[in-house]
């Protein structure tokens, strides 16, 4: 028999194809439909997020009822719009039997977009953001932890101040179910998706997922409520300790007071909330073990914890130095907020950094950039991936002597593996080209330089403040419809990862290349005859 | 060769290290270098012909001694080899910067400053710290550019084709220069392949000059700016640089030479010998004339507003060619132009020209292994088990310098942040600070902020300078020789003890 001629790029054949793909599909999907039920990943984890989403929004608005604020119709009315919704997709989609890692990359990010579109819908609805830019970029920022943002806290009713304050908690909440059920099948960067890395703490938790997920998230919640009465025992009036302990454990930074933990002007505050953001950014698996055993000398034997804290004990010499002033308990205190608030990426504010000198401003950058612990709720590209690439610079730097070497990388006593090493590079890679044009695109919208890199760097760690202008929480409202988009993007992307929203983009992208692929080769035979 | 070392052997023990004599072969290339400005001195009556007659003459009993007082080591490695380019290019930084002493244009107080404009001139970088041109002498402007001309091809490959005579690994000097995937080999002996590249780099540099001439300048500014042209670093005797002359002719001349002399010269010569087709077969070359293209329409579109047509599409096209082949002539002040377009310059000072060329940064080709890497990395997070190689045009890379690339990537983005932070530190601004790392890294020349086109780079505390220089020399070596400099050296001194000690006992 004689083999088929291959598929030519013709506009007919183009068409044909098309249209073939849409019958197809569109009596797939009847036949589901008619049984009942459509097999989608997608459509299952949209409908399971704003199913789970909408108790948010009742317990938000019965607050705000309580309370006597305006939003209280808005926010009952929207949820229950979501929840319904959410209910619908979710009766009709079913997990679908074969599932490719592309298919649940694709979720995982409508999952995230899901979250999104809910957060956009309550601002837009209670008349918080003026405009859907401006609702989404406040929406990106509550569900990825930024502290960035164009609202007056005092502005805001309670019902809204707390939907903003438990989202931002209940994102990093999620973010911890998805390390350890999600990420792991993703390969992207999971408790011990890295070929086995991470601390073999995290690795004995692994296998039992359900477990692994309770017993974290039951510590999450329990340093929260410690958090909260830390800081009511330090003076903080009840509301305000609950919303900060909601925000500095999630490292998202929102504040119920525009001056951020500096409008209360009390040191033991200061402090508290420095411990706090410390947490935030340490690993919740060993901490889960050394609490459990008593054992605290797990901090001091995990490579990555001492890294973690000798960064932030570095940064702080180095910012009392270049600040020219003597290391008084002031600015001792100062100088650790600002460098916990980045490092752990909650982004709180304490005043205007008297410190400041473009070296402290420099370091900051570089320490959001850094981020927290990996298995942590914090941003940023994580302690641990940089300690990772430190040691296959000094691999190659070797090799570059001794060629024939085959050498592996070592953290601590765990190895890592060439594919994992390949997956933190490309991670980086890319995520600096999307720095880059984010930052032509804030360029475009009017700031200047300083500012644009500044907050670009610091909406993909998920921080919030940044510099170049005024004050470290301008940025946003000096941008205008299109810096909002993109930040809103840029915040989602540092939050989910580069990886999976490219490789989502990339299910749009492959028919694309089979044309593309199509049409060269159709030319190539033109050519040929 | 045997007959000669044990003729002088038996009189004089030589060291058997081969950075010694390399380092004593760039000396004495910096000192004809020297001579020749002297006569340029001479001719031009500045009197600057004292102070380099006499820089020449310690430069180059330096360089005897040190030539003819070693040989090369009996076993040659990587290690060694990368010694030698780093070990001779600090020698001849140090002793390119007599001249400036030497003819009191800096004072010995600020001797860091004099080995900061040698060093900006060896590197092919560019950066002044000099402010009254004027004052200057035209033997030691001259010199300057010299030393860009000199730097431009490596010293090294000077080396090489003498060295090759006297038995030494020639290769692993040239590919010492430029780890990972770099210029083929023009013929199978390298000695040949050196002497070619030079020939290429002459000639062009002739043609430029002559060029120069033509369209209006005076003999002494067509050579100087052939030399930094061809060199791609961006000296000029004008204190305004280019925009001294104001002059659309001369502009593209230039923008042509930079053009040029930033793609890789065994291309080049393949054109040359074998027809133009040789340069579509390159895909570095499509990068790199796409990355300069795109980066000019993109200046196009921001300075839209700014500037008026013409002036726009000039400057422009001049710089876009200027920092996208890592030279740095500058014609306008571009510090003033909008924030979008100083992102735009600081990708092209990043990145550099090709590899094989006399630009500087991270080179075209490590940009398209990145590029490679990362897309294979999305694919493969869609198809974990595919075998996707990493290929650029139809060549394909092997694993190995892959990995070294991206290490190489990793160390250069790190260094930068690293100087920048450290600048900052030092009190410069972070814009000024993060660019004047990219830029001396990448052997620039202007950066941006304070340390724009139309300034100096005396805005930098004097440690910032010392820590400039520093990237200066590690980016013109390519990082990896510059980083092992000292393992090395210290690994050939315990080996030779080593020796010394085996043939003491019996």
């Amino acid at each position: 028999m004689t083999p088929k001629p291959p598929k030519r790029a013709t506009l007919p054949g183009y068409a044909q194809r098309l249209t073939g793909w849409i019958l197809s599909r569109s009596a797939l999907l009847l036949r589901q439909l008619s049984k009942g039920r459509l097999e989608s990943a997608i459509g299952v984890t949209v409908g399971a997020v704003w199913v789970l989403i909408a108790p948010l929004f009742f317990v938000c608005g019965v607050i705000d009822w309580l309370d006597g604020g305006p939003d209280a119709v808005a926010l009952l009315i929207s949820g229950l719009v979501i929840q319904l919704v959410g209910f619908f997709i979710l009766r009709v989609s079913k997990f679908p039997s074969t599932l490719p890692v592309a298919r649940l990359f694709t979720a995982f990010v409508g999952g995230a977009l899901a979250a999104l579109i809910a957060a956009t819908i309550a601002h837009f609805a209670t008349g918080v953001a003026p405009t859907i830019d401006v609702a989404l970029v406040e929406a990106s920022a509550t569900v990825t932890g930024t502290n960035a943002t164009t609202i007056e806290p005092e502005t805001v009713s309670l019902g809204m101040m707390l939907f903003r304050s438990l989202g931002q908690w209940l994102a990093a909440a999620a973010v911890i179910v998805v390390l350890v059920r999600i990420l792991p099948h993703l390969g992207v960067g999971g408790l011990d998706a890295d070929g086995g890395v991470a601390t073999r703490s995290a690795r004995r938790l692994a296998p039992r997922s359900s477990s692994t997920m309770v017993r974290l998230l039951t510590l999450y919640m329990g340093l929260t409520i410690l958090l909260a009465i830390a800081y009511f025992s330090a003076g903080m009036p009840f509301v305000d300790s609950v919303i900060h302990s909601l925000t500095t454990i999630s490292s998202g930074g929102f504040s119920s007071h525009s001056g951020s933990i500096g409008a209360f002007d009390s040191p033991a505050i200061e402090w508290v909330a420095i411990v706090g953001m410390i947490t935030a950014g340490t690993s919740l698996p060993l901490m889960f073990r050394a609490l459990r055993r008593g054992d605290l000398h797990r901090f001091v034997r995990s490579i990555e914890f001492r890294t973690y804290i000798g960064l932030i004990i570095t940064a702080v010499v180095a910012v009392l130095a270049w600040s020219d002033k003597w290391p008084t308990a002031d600015n001792l205190r100062e100088t650790f907020f600002w460098v916990t608030s980045a490092i752990s990426t909650t982004g709180y504010v304490a005043g205007n950094l008297s410190l400041a000198s473009y070296g402290s401003e420099a370091l900051l950058l570089v320490l959001m950039v850094i981020g927290g612990m990996s298995a942590s709720v914090a941003g940023g590209f994580k302690v641990m991936r940089f300690m990772v690439l430190g040691r296959y610079i000094g691999r190659e730097l070797r090799r570059s002597i001794h060629p024939s070497a085959v050498e592996k990388i070592h953290l601590g006593k765990s190895s890592i593996g060439e594919v994992a090493l390949a997956r933190i590079i490309g991670e980086l890679f890319l995520a600096t080209m999307v720095i880059l044009a984010m930052v032509l695109l804030f360029t475009a919208d009017g700031l200047n330089f300083e500012a644009a890199f500044s907050f670009a760097i610091s909406a993909l760690s998920n921080v919030g403040f940044a510099f170049g202008l005024g004050g470290p929480n301008e940025h946003l409202q000096a941008l205008g419809a299109v810096g909002h988009l993109s930040g809103a993007l840029l915040m989602l992307i540092g939050r989910v990862s580069v990886t999976p929203i490219l490789v989502s983009l990339g299910g749009i992208g492959e028919p694309l290349q089979r044309e593309v692929r199509r049409w060269r080769l159709t030319r190539h035979e033109k050519a040929v005859r | 060769m045997a007959s000669d070392s044990t003729r002088k052997g038996s009189s004089l023990r030589r060291l058997a290290i081969t950075p010694v004599r390399v380092a004593g072969a760039g000396l004495l290339a910096v000192a004809f270098a020297m001579i020749v400005s002297a006569a340029v001195a001479v001719i031009d009556g500045g009197g600057a012909a004292a102070g380099l007659t006499a820089a020449a003459l310690i430069t180059a009993s330096v360089g005897c001694a040190l030539f003819f007082g070693s040989q090369v080591s009996s076993s040659t490695d990587s290690a060694l080899a990368f010694a030698s380019v780093a070990w001779s290019w600090l020698a001849v930084s140090l002793a390119g910067a007599l001249p400036f002493l030497l003819t009191g244009v800096v004072s010995w107080a600020h001797f860091d400053d004099a080995i900061f404009e040698s060093v900006s001139g060896f590197t092919c970088t560019g950066s002044t710290i000099l402010s009254d041109f004027d004052s200057v002498p035209q033997g030691l402007l001259f010199y300057r550019s010299m030393t860009q001309w000199l730097g431009g091809m490596g010293l090294v490959v000077l080396a090489v084709a003498v060295l090759p005579a006297l038995g030494i690994g020639g290769l692993d000097l040239i590919a010492s220069e430029a780890p990972g995937p770099t210029a083929d080999r023009l013929s199978l002996r390298v000695r040949d392949t050196a002497r070619r590249l030079w020939l290429l780099y002459g000639a062009v540099t002739c043609i430029v000059a002559m060029l120069l001439f033509l369209v209006g300048m005076s003999v002494f500014d067509a050579v100087t700016h052939a030399f930094t042209t061809i060199a791609t670093g961006g000296y000029s005797p004008r204190a305004e640089s280019i925009a001294h002359f104001d002059s659309v002719a001369i502009e593209l001349v230039i923008i042509a030479g930079m053009l040029y002399a930033g793609a890789n010269f065994s291309v080049h010569w393949h054109a040359l010998s074998q027809g133009i087709g040789a340069y579509r077969r390159v895909s570095e070359i499509r990068w790199y004339l796409t990355l300069i293209a795109g980066a000019f329409g993109l200046l196009l579109w921001v300075n839209n507003g700014e500037l008026e047509l013409f002036r726009n599409l000039r400057e422009s096209l001049f710089y876009a060619v200027s920092l996208g082949s890592n030279t740095g002539f500058g014609s306008s002040n571009y510090v003033l132009w909008m924030p979008a377009a100083h992102l735009t310059l600081l990708v092209l000072m990043l990145v550099g020209g090709m590899s094989g060329s006399t630009a500087g940064g991270m080179k075209v080709l490590r940009l398209q292994v990145i590029f490679r890497y990362s897309f294979r990395e999305l694919m493969r997070a869609r198809h974990p088990n595919a075998v996707i190689p990493i290929r650029l045009g139809r060549t394909t890379i092997e694993e190995q310098i892959a990995s070294k690339v991206v290490g190489f990537v990793l160390l250069y983005l790190g260094l930068i942040v690293a100087g920048g932070v450290v600048l900052s530190g030092l009190g410069v601004d972070p814009v000024t600070a993060f660019s004047g790392s990219v830029s001396a890294l990448g052997n620039v020349g202007p950066a941006l902020g304070e340390a724009g086109p139309t300034s100096n780079f005396l805005v930098f505390p004097r440690a910032g300078r010392l820590v400039l220089m520093a990237m200066m020399a590690l980016g013109r070596l390519e990082l990896f020789p510059a980083m092992l400099m000292l393992v090395a050296s210290l690994r050939g001194l315990d080996r030779m003890h080593r020796q010394r000690e085996g043939t003491k006992s019996p």
